[in-house]
């Protein structure tokens, strides 16, 4: 592992929570202002922009690094999205959930990495 | 809240998000097989971008399903919070699994079979008091 790697990898990881956390706000948005609103479309231009970021990075990492290295971050989206969505975005997150989202997360990487 | 003035038919937003999960399913599927088409020109300067990938048709034909899944999705968030929906939407981890070992005789390993185990479970977890407070909700109105 080295250090472009792990800068690449955790740049996917980061730009896949924010462009998701960046629609779910805009989203939010279009059923109070519409479409045309200012609360819509920034954000909704910066998710799609992280989204796409994170899409080519995805592609092009596991042509060069090893799937074992890359899947264990993408299991971590599920623990970081529903820990986000609670502070960012003040969903209510129930002991329940943390627990779903944790067996999500592990279930993820034993499936990715066999 | 779960839900705020839900759709309902086809713009309902929990069928919505199994036709996200679907489209995510497929198009997952097909830049695999993009990816690896096109595995050779790895070393070239920008590989590392993914750009490569352009080069297999499997990738294009994989475009559409992506903007798909991406509309679907939209539609989802506007009702589901993100924190419920996008656990749910993880169920493609089991969902492709299961297809290439049901449809292409894939085989599944004892530690695959038990991470799929987990996600069932841990959906399960998270899907049962959205389906309560579903029920809660209809019976109201």
């Amino acid at each position: 592992m080295t250090t472009i790697s792990l800068v690449l990898v955790l740049t996917a990881l980061i730009a896949f929570v924010a462009g998701q956390l960046l629609l779910k706000k805009a989203m939010d948005a279009s059923n109070v202002g519409g479409f045309a609103s200012r609360k819509f479309v920034w954000p909704f231009a910066a998710g799609i922009f992280l989204l796409t970021v994170q899409f080519f990075l995805n592609l092009g990492l596991p042509q060069r690094y090893d799937l074992s290295f890359i899947y264990p971050f993408q299991g971590l989206s599920v623990i970081i999205i529903s820990i986000a969505a609670a502070i960012v975005l003040r969903e209510s997150l129930t002991p329940k959930l943390v627990i779903g989202a944790v067996l999500i997360s592990v279930g993820i990487v034993l499936v990715s990495l066999t | 809240m779960a839900t705020q003035n839900k759709p309902t038919g086809f713009a309902n937003p929990w069928f919505q998000l199994a036709l996200s999960v679907a489209f995510v399913a497929v198009y997952e599927l097909l830049l695999k097989m993009g990816a690896t088409e096109t595995a050779h020109i790895a070393g070239a300067r920008w590989a590392w971008t993914g750009i490569s990938g352009l080069a297999s048709l499997y990738v294009w034909l994989g475009i559409p399903l992506i903007i798909l899944s991406l509309i679907t999705w939209l539609h989802v968030l506007r009702y589901i919070p993100l924190s419920i929906a996008f656990p749910i939407s993880q169920v493609v981890h089991v969902l492709v699994p299961l297809c290439s070992w049901l449809l292409l005789g894939e085989f599944i390993t004892s530690l695959r079979w038990c991470g799929i185990a987990l996600v069932s479970l841990g959906l399960a977890i998270v899907a049962k008091p959205v389906a309560r407070l579903e029920d809660r909700l209809e019976e109201k109105l």
